[in-house]
């Protein structure tokens, strides 16, 4: 089984729509259960007693899981100086410490097998330096820094922790976000294009996979920064 | 299940994730300078224990509050974690 946060909507969604329909076995959470083409329960990921409480099922119910998938996050693009303080702790409980509690409670349910992947989501903006994106990249910066170090207490596990960066993909997301935004983070990838949700989800399905067994600790800016 | 047969349950389990190579004492620490488990060993032990305590019927949780709070001295000597674990046992029961 492979658990995928954030799966209501954006790339979780899209991500975890891919992998059911490649006919994985997939749990998705996210904060509202919807009519999802998968398996989905409630769960806000920002609650540690919420995260513990779906982990605890899982063990109960005696499922293996193979992946996990971290993709759940709140993105609010304001400069620092504009950001109530309120905005700041809601983005740092959901994107740092979601990923950190997900991957504290449900690594465990891999180390059994010793075997396992797990793909933290971050953002281009982390390694580009966003103006209007501080608050928010430094989360993600968390993410990579938690990524990496997590990555190597892992490993003796077998189980690999890897990021994703995404820049702008075209999601319903992107739809509030004027075209001079949008072009002007695009060419600063190395690859300066738009990518599709169906891009990210490539990446996720090869670092899942067993081509990339080698490949741990490392964080893949989609279209390269 | 009392605390004599709650040592014997963690040493076992030490003595099962350490290939035997590690004798169970009271006093053995787990963690820290004198450690007789690395860091690895020592989630193997909770995993050990999370299985041995679901055949007593019981839940270990080992990533509560406040047993991470406590870690210091939970996680200290082979003592320490049996009385922890005899305690959960019982709050379970």
């Amino acid at each position: 089984m492979i658990l995928v946060t954030g799966a209501s909507r954006g790339l979780g969604r899209s991500v975890a729509v891919r992998l059911a329909n490649k006919g994985q076995e997939v749990l998705g959470l996210s904060r509202t259960c919807s009519d999802l083409p998968f398996q989905n329960v409630s769960c806000d990921v920002s609650d540690y007693g919420a995260v513990k409480a779906v982990a605890q099922d899982l063990k109960k119910g005696g499922k293996e899981i193979t992946g996990i998938i971290n993709a759940a996050g709140i993105a609010s693009m304001n400069l620092a100086l504009t950001t109530p303080p309120s905005v700041t702790q809601k983005l740092i409980q959901t994107n740092l410490m979601g990923t950190i509690y997900c991957c504290q409670l449900f690594a465990p349910l891999m180390i059994r097998r010793k075997f396992g992947s797990i793909i933290n989501f971050s953002t281009i903006a982390v390694t580009l330096g966003l103006k209007g994106e501080s608050i928010y990249s430094a989360s993600k910066a968390g993410v990579e820094g938690f990524s990496r170090a997590f990555a190597r207490e892992m490993a003796d596990f077998n189980i690999r922790v890897n990021c994703l960066a995404p820049g702008p993909i075209k999601t319903d997301l992107l739809k509030g976000v004027r075209d001079e935004q949008i072009e002007a983070i695009v060419s600063r990838q190395v690859i300066p294009k738009i990518f599709i949700a169906d891009d990210v989800c490539d990446l996720c399905e090869f670092l899942l996979g067993q081509q990339s067994q080698s490949i741990s600790g490392q964080v893949l800016n989609v279209g390269g920064a | 299940m009392n605390l004599d047969s709650s040592k014997k349950i963690v040493g076992d389990c030490i003595s099962e994730v350490t290939d035997g190579k590690v004798v169970p004492v009271d006093d053995l620490n787990l963690i820290g300078k004198d450690a007789c488990l690395d860091s690895m060993k020592l989630v193997e032990l909770c995993l050990a224990l999370e299985d041995k305590a679901a055949e007593y019927g019981f839940e270990f949780d080992w990533t509560s509050e406040a047993a991470m709070s406590r870690s210091q001295s939970l996680f200290r000597t082979l003592n320490s974690l049996s009385m922890e674990f005899h305690a959960q046992s019982q709050i379970k029961q």
